[in-house]
């Protein structure tokens, strides 16, 4: 930024509450929004039985137009799509937490295993124990990651404090291994169980329903005005432990707290669609390029991206090879991956540690 | 870069040669036992005697000729070519982190030959090899580039990071082509999990001679990689033509990986393993570890491949995993002590 962002300040007429808000920050918050607007409603209005546009609006406006148009938008594609945005503004926002917590810009959730601990957690519950009921899952998810993230959490911190490069690798060591054990679920299980742990696992959002929706709602209404509490102090701690501390905050217990959210964030969601990858490492680096803002608003924007990410990998992933579905999370590591690729050309850490 | 110390430290000539007839008959009696051991039991006489004088008309000798014996000679090969790869690779890159799989290059050969036999249409196994050495060549070039770019050079963690990177991406690729070519992915999912189990060995005509090669050239190489481990300058100044001498042994381990990955599939983290616990014992000479890692990756592969048979018994998994099983702790743990 070289000339001073613009800001629009409100204030209450006795001044006691005051606002500073980045116009840049908003306008594009509210550019995203309509992003979102869009691909949702392009995503609602594609597929194999076609509804025009006009259609779609028509009916979510509570017009009915035909009983197939009807089922069709609000059973199977207005769940999906909703699932879609709200998967990504939570890996979205699982990424930037622990980018955060880690101080360091290539954290992911499924790049430090994560993902990975909630997916055989999920792939262990489908495989082994078909006949447990599917709203078991997300806890079960969530028990795989927390206890993954411990394993990691204890492991790269050693008598120096935490590396944020030893983090890393110490997920890909982890991830690595609990994959191992994934696949060998995978391989030996019935082939039919495997083939639907097999979509599951690649990040697809095909056959998100209406309580996957509800799921994925509940969770997010709790844990992102959480997320958004501790939002203040940790951004003390995004100057430094030392920093911090002498800032008089609390630097383990807002570390511990933001991690806890990050994973059940990431969890909940892969317990939903699968591991999506790379959408955590996108998102906060987007939301940041995109306009420099305050740390709350600047995770309301990360969500933002990471939901319009994820809907538009869902929507051209459905449409390009139109018979066959490329689930969303392999388009996002497509993307990922060059982006982590640059980050790390450009990141000083890598090199410093 | 405490795993690079000086060379010939602790390790006397007679002391290291003693350990080879010791690292054989254990991978003698490794190979015998992997046969013997199975679904039907077989004692070692019988292996031996199958092995030398073959009667066609006793069923246990078919066994061990027709099922056995294949799989064995498969585990040698591959678990030889993969951990010398490895220890080749630890040295040129000064990174004890370095693996064909961890760097990159095991993940493309997979793509290689995944990309070839389900979009191109090329299943002839003439092909299937040098299709894997292309792709494991690209992705350790792509590999080091990029960790060339990163700011410090080519780290151990720089190049374990874009390593990572490029395999996440060509297995994103990989599981797009499956989707896209369902028939395809029956056969080649129990490939793509690394293992030894049903592996066509007539691939072994056209694998065997460039790997054999490789092998031998590893070997021949050796002596001077432990001068390049010491550093380019240094072995500049001993009057090793470092930039030849790296492009002939990238050629021996990329040989070796695509051999490896298309006859067995990817197996991680050999040539993570192996070479260290040989340092262990023999030091840093490198024309001590690279044929010691040789053999003790034959053995570790021939006993990683007899667990993987009898562990539970009626079924099998995958060899693969296992070595992953094994291999993933020794990498956090390398991970801990490095970077501490």
């Amino acid at each position: 930024m070289s000339a001073p962002a613009r800001h629009w300040v409100l204030r209450s007429k006795s001044e006691r509450i005051a606002l500073r808000l980045p116009v840049r920050a908003l306008v594009a918050l509210a550019l995203l929004s309509l992003v979102l607007l869009v691909t949702c409603c392009v995503s609602l209005a594609t597929g194999t039985y076609g509804v025009a546009l006009n259609e779609v609006i028509d009916t979510l406006r509570g017009f009915s137009i035909s009983r197939a148009i009807d089922n069709v938008v609000w059973e199977f594609r207005f769940p999906r799509t909703l699932a879609a945005a709200l998967v990504g503004a939570m890996m979205a926002l699982s990424g930037a937490a622990l980018q955060n917590t880690t101080r360091n810009g290539l954290a992911d959730p499924s790049l430090v295993g994560v993902s990975q601990g909630a997916a055989l957690a999920v792939v262990s519950l489908t495989v082994v124990f078909p006949d447990v009921s599917g709203a078991l899952r997300p806890w079960a998810a969530f028990a795989g990651a927390i206890l993954v993230a411990l394993a990691i959490q204890g492991l790269s911190h050693t008598r120096q404090g935490g590396s944020a490069i030893r983090f890393i690798l110490m997920g890909i060591g982890l991830s690595t291994f609990i994959s191992s054990i994934t696949s060998a679920l995978m391989t030996y299980g019935d082939i039919d169980r495997a083939m639907a742990a097999l979509s599951w696992l690649a990040g697809s959002i095909n056959a998100a329903s209406w309580s996957d929706v509800w799921t994925l709602g509940t969770w997010c209404t709790v844990l992102l005005p959480a997320l958004l509490a501790i939002s203040r102090s940790s951004s003390a701690t995004r100057m430094g432990e030392a920093t911090a501390i002498s800032l008089g905050v609390r630097t383990k217990l807002i570390r511990n707290l933001q991690l806890a959210i990050a994973v059940a964030l990431a969890a909940i969601a892969t317990s939903v669609v699968g591991p999506l990858g790379f959408v955590g490492l996108i998102a906060p680096h987007a939301a940041r390029r995109i306009a420099p803002a305050g740390i709350g608003l600047n995770l309301l924007i990360t969500a933002m991206v990471g939901a319009a990410l994820v809907s538009l990998a869902d929507l051209v992933g459905r449409a390009a090879f139109a018979p066959i579905q490329i689930p969303a999370g392999l388009l996002t590591a497509l993307i990922g991956v060059p982006l982590f690729i640059v980050l790390m050309v450009r990141s000083r850490s890598t090199a410093s540690h | 870069m405490s795993t690079i110390a000086a060379p010939n430290s602790g390790t006397h000539p007679v002391r290291a040669w003693s350990g080879v007839p010791v690292l054989l008959g254990v991978l003698v009696l490794a190979f015998l036992l992997h046969i013997a051991v199975g679904a039907k039991q077989l004692s070692i006489g019988t292996v031996i005697e199958a092995l030398t004088n073959f009667d066609q008309t006793v069923f246990d000798h078919v066994i061990v000729r027709n099922l056995r014996l294949p799989r064995a000679v498969l585990a040698v090969i591959v678990g030889a070519s993969l951990s010398l790869a490895g220890a080749l690779m630890q040295g040129v890159t000064r990174n004890p982190l370095a693996d064909p799989a961890l760097l990159g290059l095991t993940a493309g050969a997979a793509f290689a030959v995944v990309i070839a036999t389900s979009v191109l249409g090329l299943t002839s196994m003439i092909f299937i090899p040098w299709i894997a050495m292309l792709g494991a060549l690209g992705a350790a070039l792509v590999v080091y580039l990029i960790a060339r770019l990163v700011p410090g050079g080519a780290t151990p963690l720089s190049l374990t990071l874009s390593g990572a990177a490029i395999s996440a991406f060509l297995s994103a690729v990989i599981s797009v082509v499956h989707l896209l070519d369902q028939d395809t992915f029956e056969n080649l999912r129990v490939w793509l999990t690394g293992g030894l189990a049903g592996r066509d060995i007539t691939l072994l005509l056209y694998v065997g001679p460039p790997i054999a090669l490789a092998l031998i050239g590893g070997v021949l190489l050796a002596p001077r990689v432990t001068v390049l481990a010491m550093g380019d300058e240094v072995a500049q100044g001993l009057g090793v033509k470092t930039g030849a001498l790296k492009v002939q042994l990238l050629a021996v381990v990329v040989v070796l990986t695509a051999c490896s990955v298309a006859l067995a599939g990817p197996l991680g983290f050999i040539g993570l393993v192996i070479p260290h616990v040989v340092r262990l014992y023999v030091g840093s000479d490198y024309r001590w570890i690279v044929p010691y890692a040789a053999l003790a990756g034959a053995i570790y592969l021939l006993g990683v491949d007899t667990i993987a048979r009898v562990a539970i018994p009626p079924r099998e998994i995958s060899t693969g995993i296992i070595t992953a099983m094994i291999g993933a702790p020794l990498f956090v743990q390398l991970v801990r002590r490095r970077t501490r």
